[in-house]
């Protein structure tokens, strides 16, 4: 594995394999900045279940003191729970210890402002520069705060804000038979409840143990959820739910054991939310143009911003949105309930959907907006990205080119978005088209042009 | 100092002013260098003192241990000495303690324990402190990272530890009044008047992180200012009075006289001797002759070592436990083997009413029947250059008693001494003489104008 990967500082954060990369002192001292950041006050700090999560919680813990905050800590909870929390405390901003959906080994600490929400760029930049200068609140004995514990409010007022934007008796009454993989992580200590208590659901779940190990890849895709579709074969449920470890992306197995793409995830939930909510719908670059119809059939404008969960949600802040996402990464975001990507909110749009329509969920997907996916990696040498953008631009000169992330171009009834990983010297292809001829062509002739 | 904030790494461990110098950083990098240090595989057990800083410190600590794969037994709010008993029955690899002890509230320390609630070697505290300042620690894999538990039972155990040594209910016929300094020694002392029914009447009790009620210093002028006004009208037979980890006491008798810090080791020494005659007493060059004329009347020996805990740790190392009557400072720090040789002040205040009793002595009655010796101490300020000046000078001065030079200097004679040598911590020099009777003004004068005549 290259160098750079087992540690990384920069603008999303700090992410490392622990203990030897992402050191204790390391994320002390991150931590540290970041109470100075935020200022004296209370910062909420939580953890998905990785076995490294109690010890860096230590050393956040012991950083945040020393800059003259408060902890309070709310242990083993979802992402998005801990961002909600942050927010109806009004605390000073959150620190939440997870890598999502890397590997074990990996660790990471996410950050959030006093709404909850992840840093923004300038926001990270900022701390970035004050990590690097050390000039770091050193608070003395008298000015050194306290650690209280959350007695479990978190969870309930993160599950009453879904619940308030679903027909819950509507889904209640179905008494749906479910089935969840919760990765053993942090969905574990409130998935259950969720599905069980509040929306009567009958659970059968795998992974739902916090103090074991992830049994499979952490990230869930269709390759991945094998035992979650064996599952909901086996036990007739109408529909599976997958969790990565902090419980803010969510995939979904239909009633056939079919892992749906998560571009009609997000498709089902933006029908869902633009039924209940007003305003705008914003996704990144690479998500389906099915959004584009499903918002034009509700009259709504769809904003598109570069990839990244961060880019999504600035815009989506700004122009006060209804509901954005990104359709590869399985994310949906819903401001009603927070400005973040999450799972229990996901679930909720897609039992409401079932109990309002009475379809299955194959029948829910099949009655989208049809388009063929495609998708690829091409290697390029060091120095020749620009020109290879240029070569595929200028071999569709009729086409609409957008230049916000890499390069996207348009036609009315198809798109190919080309763009560099920021990690390794490869392009990532994405062509999406109404038939499958179509997507095939177009792929083959941006990829002939990308490898000339 | 220039700039001074406080901020001490030696072989003793670590201290400073919290936020001032010493940092979070420095305090995770220490653990993290102790958990490379000791014996891979095993739990370490940590405590701290009330300071409120102590919880940002033990964060930092727990962090570290666990990074390098040991699982950390928690004891909470304890004094040293219950670390250290701890210590001596759970299976670990080593204990830190987390408190600044005597020092005012806005200091901090981490105190570094061995397997068997030792203090570190020499030896070892070298070796500790080249591997924090390597910073290359012994990292555990993602997968062994050490965990975390809560001893609540270390307190009871560690008094356990105490009422097997000392006859603690026949101790019911004192009034004992005790100032805790918002300290460690409230908690041990409320669970004894719990188990026993001592008539202890405890001032200052209320556990305190950031406001102490007063300085936690053990000396006699402090005892008498807190406890002196009270000793009559209460009635007591004695007081005492402990810093904030009650590792050190001081003492007041029934008159609400405060008793020199120098008056402990003689006293317990005497007790520890009556016991068992003919053993050894360490002390440092600096604690009163007293000393001698207690060993001497017990056929005892005094080994007299540099200042320093450290010094007496490798003079302990030398000797079989059974070969030591006792080992301490004349501030009043007091080891006993019965104890493994720990710095307790509780131990020392339960030995004392144990004298008491025994005797059938007040305090002041005890302390009247030794003979009355004179101490002053002074310090001046000097450049470290001119130390070794001034050392070859006093010699020249001074040749006709017997010289020990092992620490600065300390010359003897058969009615009078003085030691003079450069602190630990400052760049100061202390003078120390002491006669017996009156006071040995016109040579502590002398050995001060010489001092300050190389500042």
């Amino acid at each position: 594995m290259p160098r750079e990967h087992l540690l990384k500082i920069g603008v999303s954060g700090v992410r490392g394999v622990v203990p030897e990369f992402l050191t204790p002192s390391l994320t002390l001292h991150f931590a540290q900045a970041f109470g100075t950041y935020v200022g004296r006050g209370r910062v909420v700090v939580g953890r998905d279940t990785r076995l490294s999560g109690p010890m860096l919680q230590h050393a956040v813990n012991c950083g945040l003191l020393a800059a003259g905050c408060d902890v309070v800590d709310v242990g083993i909870l979802p992402t998005p729970t801990i961002q909600i929390y942050v927010e109806h405390i009004r605390a000073r901003g959150g620190i939440g210890l997870t890598a999502s959906h890397n590997p074990p080994e990996y660790n990471a600490l996410k950050l959030f402002n006093k709404e909850g929400q992840f840093f923004n760029q300038y926001e990270r930049n900022e701390l970035i520069d004050l990590y690097h200068q050390s000039d770091f609140t050193q608070a003395t004995n008298a000015e050194i705060g306290y650690v209280t514990t959350d007695p479990g409010l978190a969870k309930a007022i993160h599950i009453d804000r879904v619940l308030a934007k679903v027909d819950v008796e509507r889904i209640r009454r179905r008494h749906f038979r479910v089935a969840l993989d919760a990765v053993n992580g942090a969905g574990s200590v409130m998935t259950p409840g969720f599905l069980v208590d509040s929306l009567n659901c009958r659970l059968d779940a795998i992974a739902i143990d916090p103090t074991k190990v992830f049994p499979r890849i952490a990230e869930p895709r269709p390759d991945t959820l094998g035992e979650l579709a064996a599952l909901v074969l086996k036990t007739g449920a109408e529909v599976g739910f997958a969790q990565d470890p902090d419980a803010d992306r969510l995939a979904i197995v239909d009633e056939n054991g079919r892992v749906l793409d998560n571009d009609d995830v997000l498709a089902l939930a933006v029908q869902r939310a633009l039924a209940v909510v007003p305003g705008p719908v914003v996704v990144n670059l690479t998500t389906s143009s099915a959004i584009d119809d499903i918002a034009l059939a509700f009259g709504r404008k769809v904003y598109r911003t570069p990839v990244g969960e961060a880019n999504v949600v600035e815009t989506m802040q700004a122009v006060k949105a209804a509901i954005g996402g990104e359709g590869s990464a399985g994310g949906v975001i819903f401001p009603a309930v927070q400005l973040c990507r999450d799972s229990f909110t996901a679930m909720a749009f897609l039992l409401d959907l079932m109990a309002e329509s009475g379809k299955t969920v194959s029948e829910l997907v099949a009655a989208l907006p049809q388009y063929v996916r495609k998708s690829g990696k091409v290697a390029f040498a060091h120095g020749r990205l620009g020109g290879l953008m240029q070569a595929l631009e200028e071999g569709f000169p009729e086409a609409e080119a957008d230049r916000s992330d890499g390069l996207k171009l348009l036609w009315p009834d198809r798109w190919v978005h080309v763009r560099a990983s920021n990690t390794e010297p490869i392009l990532r292809v994405f062509v999406e088209a109404k038939t499958e001829e179509a997507a095939e062509k177009l792929y083959a002739t941006s990829w002939g042009l990308l490898t000339a | 100092m220039r700039g001074d904030s406080g901020l001490r790494i030696s072989h003793v461990g670590l201290r400073g002013i919290v936020g001032r110098g010493l940092t979070a950083g420095h305090i995770l990098d220490f653990a993290a260098a102790f958990g490379t240090f000791i014996e891979p595989g095993r739990p370490v057990v940590v405590g701290r003192d009330p300071r409120a800083s102590g919880r940002m410190a033990w964060e930092g600590v727990v962090s570290a241990l666990m990074a390098c794969g040991h699982e950390v037994i928690d004891l909470g709010v304890v004094s040293t000495p219950v670390v250290q008993h701890a210590l001596q029955r759970l299976d670990a690899s080593g204990g830190i303690a987390i408190s600044a002890s005597h020092n005012t509230a806005d200091w901090n320390a981490l105190r570094f324990l061995g397997p068997r609630g030792t203090y570190l070697s020499t030896a070892e505290a070298g070796e500790l402190l080249d591997i924090y300042h390597l910073r290359k620690f012994r990292f555990v894999g993602w997968d062994e990272l050490g965990g975390q538990r809560f001893d609540a039972g270390a307190l009871d155990r560690y008094i356990d530890d105490l009422a097997a040594v000392f006859d603690l209910p026949s101790l019911c016929g004192f009034r004992v009044v005790v100032d805790c300094c918002n300290g460690t020694s409230a908690l041990i002392l409320r669970r004894v008047i719990e188990r026993y029914g001592l008539d202890l009447v405890l001032i200052n009790e209320r556990v305190e992180g950031v406001q102490f009620a007063h300085e936690p210093s053990t000396s006699a002028r402090m005892v008498e200012l807190q406890l002196g006004p009270l000793m009559q009208p209460l009635g007591a037979h004695a007081g005492f009075l402990f810093d904030v980890d009650s590792d050190r006491v001081a003492m007041a008798d029934e008159q609400g006289h405060g008793v020199s810090e120098e008056m402990m080791l003689p006293l317990l020494a005497d007790h520890q001797l009556s016991r068992g005659p003919g053993k050894i007493v360490i002390t440092n060059l600096s604690s009163s002759a007293l000393i001698d004329d207690v060993a001497a009347r017990h056929g005892g020996r005094v080994l007299r070592v540099p200042v320093g805990r450290q010094a007496a740790m490798d003079a302990l190392a030398a000797y079989r436990p059974e070969q030591i009557a006792v080992a301490g400072e004349g501030t009043g720090a007091v080891m006993m083997p019965q104890f493994r040789f720990i710095y307790d002040g509780i131990a020392s205040m339960f030995a004392v009413l144990t004298m008491m009793k025994e005797r059938g002595r007040t305090l002041g009655q005890l302390l009247a029947e030794y003979p009355k010796y004179s101490i002053l101490k002074g310090e001046v300020r000097l450049e470290s250059p001119r130390v070794p000046e001034l050392l070859l000078d006093l010699l020249a001065s001074y040749p006709d008693g017997r010289i020990d030079r092992t620490d600065g200097l300390r010359v003897t004679w058969p009615d009078r001494w003085f030691h003079v040598r450069v602190s630990h911590t400052e760049p100061i020099i202390r003078v120390i003489c002491e006669q017996r009777g009156t006071p040995p003004q016109e040579l502590f004068e002398t050995l001060m104008d010489k001092a300050r005549s190389y500042s």
